[in-house]
């Protein structure tokens, strides 16, 4: 499958041409320097789409803003909306509105709870605002896992377009900071005191809290907007450094577990090795963010460096940005059992 | 009117409007924009079925005030005067 559009929200700033700022910029001690890297919702100027999500929580508006732009970037004109599918991927769901739903059950009792936060701390709520606001008839998903959630929706996009069920897919990850998910993670792992997630240390780690969404318009149709070909998405591959005619690894490594040592086992030293996270955060859907970069590189022909280059374990660092010819890139992600994941991308 | 309820009047509706926009998520409008008479639903404020129940929620939170009867309610639920005055007289009855 192809993926035509992109649409982006993370701490940077919302939209494809914003991340790709970010990634030519590099990393700013100055910009970057945050114990969390929020969001800031305020700085969306589309108001159309905002009266459409009045009642929206924050997880829901981040979701439909990265769609819809997802969409509009894509530049497909006519889509039957009925042969357009959604599915959301995401490691904790809308978790800040249901500790709101619970602290109203608790301060008010069950009769006094808010109908609205209740409509919104369902799981399904986000791919319900996003179809309601981009008025989609097409078959509809959430899928909420811990470390593979983005991987596992990219999955069932595919077997969605290949058995036809529909033509084209809005697939795409999301989740929101909140001070129980931020109590937690800066209690069991290391904040990143100095603002720098350090990608390639392995152990120890040290991580920044962060929220976003990413959204892919995907499709078997290629336009003269398609950022890249989805080769393939394969689960607990062996023997990684043996792929060598790929051009790019791109690594989720961001501080989000205590030991990511299993990624040493993925790097080659023939195949140079990148990680983004410094420029978007910690967090369970990061593949998502990354697996961006890797498709803005293929539809650009240009690398972007490495923003944090810490290197303790000598490993061979993309050092150079500029056009180069890229063919193929790999995503990889690890979970704390070193099961891994890894979306191929390759040249469109 | 007793000067006394003008001004307890006057605070409640000034609350009611606060509540209401922050409450129903009515991010673009000010409380103060909010004409004391206009319809709350429909043509006037634009609110919904939806934003009736979370005014239900609303009351019954911080006024103590459980409106049971939806018929009632329309009526209640009129204008920021006619919930102000439901306030008012109810709240004024359980003390």
């Amino acid at each position: 499958m192809n993926i035509l559009g992109i649409g982006i929200v993370f701490t940077g700033g919302c939209g494809i041409d914003a991340y790709e700022n970010a990634l030519i910029k590099g990393f700013n001690a100055e910009d970057n320097n945050l114990f969390v890297y929020s969001v800031d919702l305020d700085r969306i100027k589309d108001k159309n789409l905002w009266k459409k999500l009045r009642r929206a929580d924050k997880f829901s508006k981040m979701a439909v803003l990265a769609a819809a732009d997802a969409a509009t970037n894509s530049a497909v004109l006519h889509m039957d909306k009925k042969r357009l599918g959604i599915i959301v991927s995401s490691a904790f769901g809308p978790q800040v509105t249901t500790f709101d739903f619970l602290d109203g059950l608790l301060d008010y009792g069950e009769v006094n709870v808010s109908p609205t936060v209740f409509s919104n701390s369902v799981h399904n709520a986000a791919s319900s605002y996003i179809a309601g606001v981009l008025g989609v008839h097409g078959p509809c998903l959430t899928i909420t896992q811990f470390y593979f959630s983005f991987q596992t929706a990219l999955q069932m996009a595919g077997v969605w377009l290949d058995e036809e069920r529909c033509d084209y897919c809005l697939v795409g990850a999301v989740d929101q900071y909140g001070e129980v998910l931020g109590y937690i993670q800066n209690h069991k792992l290391s904040l990143a005191e100095d603002g720098r997630i350090k990608p390639f240390n392995f152990k120890p780690t040290y991580q920044i809290p962060a929220e976003g969404s990413v959204f892919f318009l995907v499709s078997k149709n290629k336009t003269d907007n398609t950022f890249c070909k989805i080769e393939s998405i394969c689960f607990n591959k062996n023997n990684l450094d043996n792929n060598v005619d790929v051009d790019l690894n791109i690594i989720d490594a961001d501080g989000a577990m205590a030991d990511e040592s299993a990624y040493l086992s993925a790097i080659s030293p023939k195949i140079p090795t990148a990680a983004y996270a410094p420029l978007f955060g910690s967090m369970m859907i990061g593949s998502a963010f990354n697996c961006t970069a890797g498709a803005l590189m293929l539809k650009n022909q240009a690398y972007y460096k490495n923003p944090v280059t810490d290197n303790p374990h000598g490993i061979n660092l993309l050092q150079d940005q500029g056009s180069s010819s890229i063919e193929r890139i790999s995503c990889i992600r690890y979970n704390c059992n070193t099961e891994n994941a890894i979306i191929h991308l390759k040249r469109a | 009117m007793s000067d006394n309820k003008t001004k307890e009047l006057i605070e409640i509706r000034e609350k009611l409007k606060i509540m209401l926009v922050e409450n129903l998520s009515l991010e673009d409008i000010n409380p103060d924009d909010i004409k004391t008479d206009e319809p709350l639903f429909g043509e006037g404020l634009g609110l919904d079925s939806l934003d009736a129940v979370e005014i239900v929620v609303m009351l019954q939170r911080n006024f103590g005030l459980e409106v049971k009867d939806m018929n009632k309610g329309k009526e209640i639920f009129y204008s920021i005067d006619t919930l102000a005055d439901y306030v008012y007289e109810n709240t004024k009855n359980k003390s």
